[in-house]
């Protein structure tokens, strides 16, 4: 009933169907090829931050690929955020630490006072 | 393809933006000290490479505020830079802890304390053998 066609079959018969196309049909095939592929350079070409759903020309993710830039971008902020704050908070510690040092080292009262 | 690149994407900037903290970690070499760095540091010229990243980076922090001090207070840094650098780090944290206390007194009563232990201090000058800090043994 169902017969397994080869994929050298599938070649012939797509080839034999193409031949019966009329030219505009066949034209507008062509169009739609060369535009297909010119998308896909451009996507390729397209630097990281269009995982980000960043760059101009992205427009052409499906629902899943959105969802998925989306919660990419919350991702590398909530990063962005964390690292910040972490790296803020060190430098007020040390900026801290460096001032009560001064303090001591420059007192009137000797450093063993403050050991003892 | 997009799912396979995006953790790499999130660990390298995650990376990127840590490594401040991988710099600051690093020790920094006498050699690399800028003039005004090495002026406020001299007393430790010779120890400098020994000691510990963390410990240079809050001696480096110090020496941010040494060109604004007084030169009596200037001499005093200085001199108090060897005996310092000798704490451990717990003396030194219990030291920090202590000046913040301090700190925190009224001028008054900062200034009844601080003569308080002057005298405590002429007292144990009198009699050596009670120092707060073990003097040098004898020979």
């Amino acid at each position: 009933m169902n017969k397994q066609l080869q994929p050298e079959q599938i070649r012939q018969l797509l080839n034999r169907s193409i031949a019966q196309m009329d030219q505009p049909t066949l034209a507008r095939l062509r169009d739609a090829r060369t535009q297909a592929l010119a998308r896909h350079e451009a996507r390729s070409q397209a630097p990281a931050f269009a995982l980000a759903g960043l760059w101009p020309g992205h427009g052409h993710a499906t629902g899943s690929q959105q969802k998925h830039y989306h919660w990419a971008a919350v991702i590398l902020f909530a990063a962005c955020l964390f690292s910040g704050a972490a790296y803020w908070q060190h430098a007020n510690k040390e900026h801290d630490i460096g001032e009560v040092d001064v303090a001591i080292l420059t007192d009137d009262l000797p450093i063993e006072i403050y050991v003892d | 393809m997009i799912k396979a690149r995006l953790p790499g994407l999130i660990i390298c900037i995650t990376l990127l933006l840590q490594a401040n903290f991988a710099v600051a970690a690093a020790g920094t070499s006498w050699s690399q000290l800028d003039p005004a760095q090495q002026e406020a540091l001299h007393p430790l010229s010779t120890q400098w490479d020994t000691l510990d990243p963390r410990q240079q980076k809050h001696l480096l922090s110090a020496a941010k505020r040494y060109p604004k001090l007084t030169p009596e207070k200037k001499l005093r840094f200085q001199n108090n830079l060897p005996k310092w650098v000798k704490l451990t780090p717990e003396q030194r944290n219990r030291a920090r802890e202590k000046s913040k206390a301090l700190k925190k007194l009224p001028p008054a009563k900062l200034e009844h304390v601080k003569q308080q232990v002057r005298e405590r201090e002429a007292s144990k000058s009198a009699a050596p053998a009670s120092s707060v800090m073990p003097a040098t043994p004898a020979h």
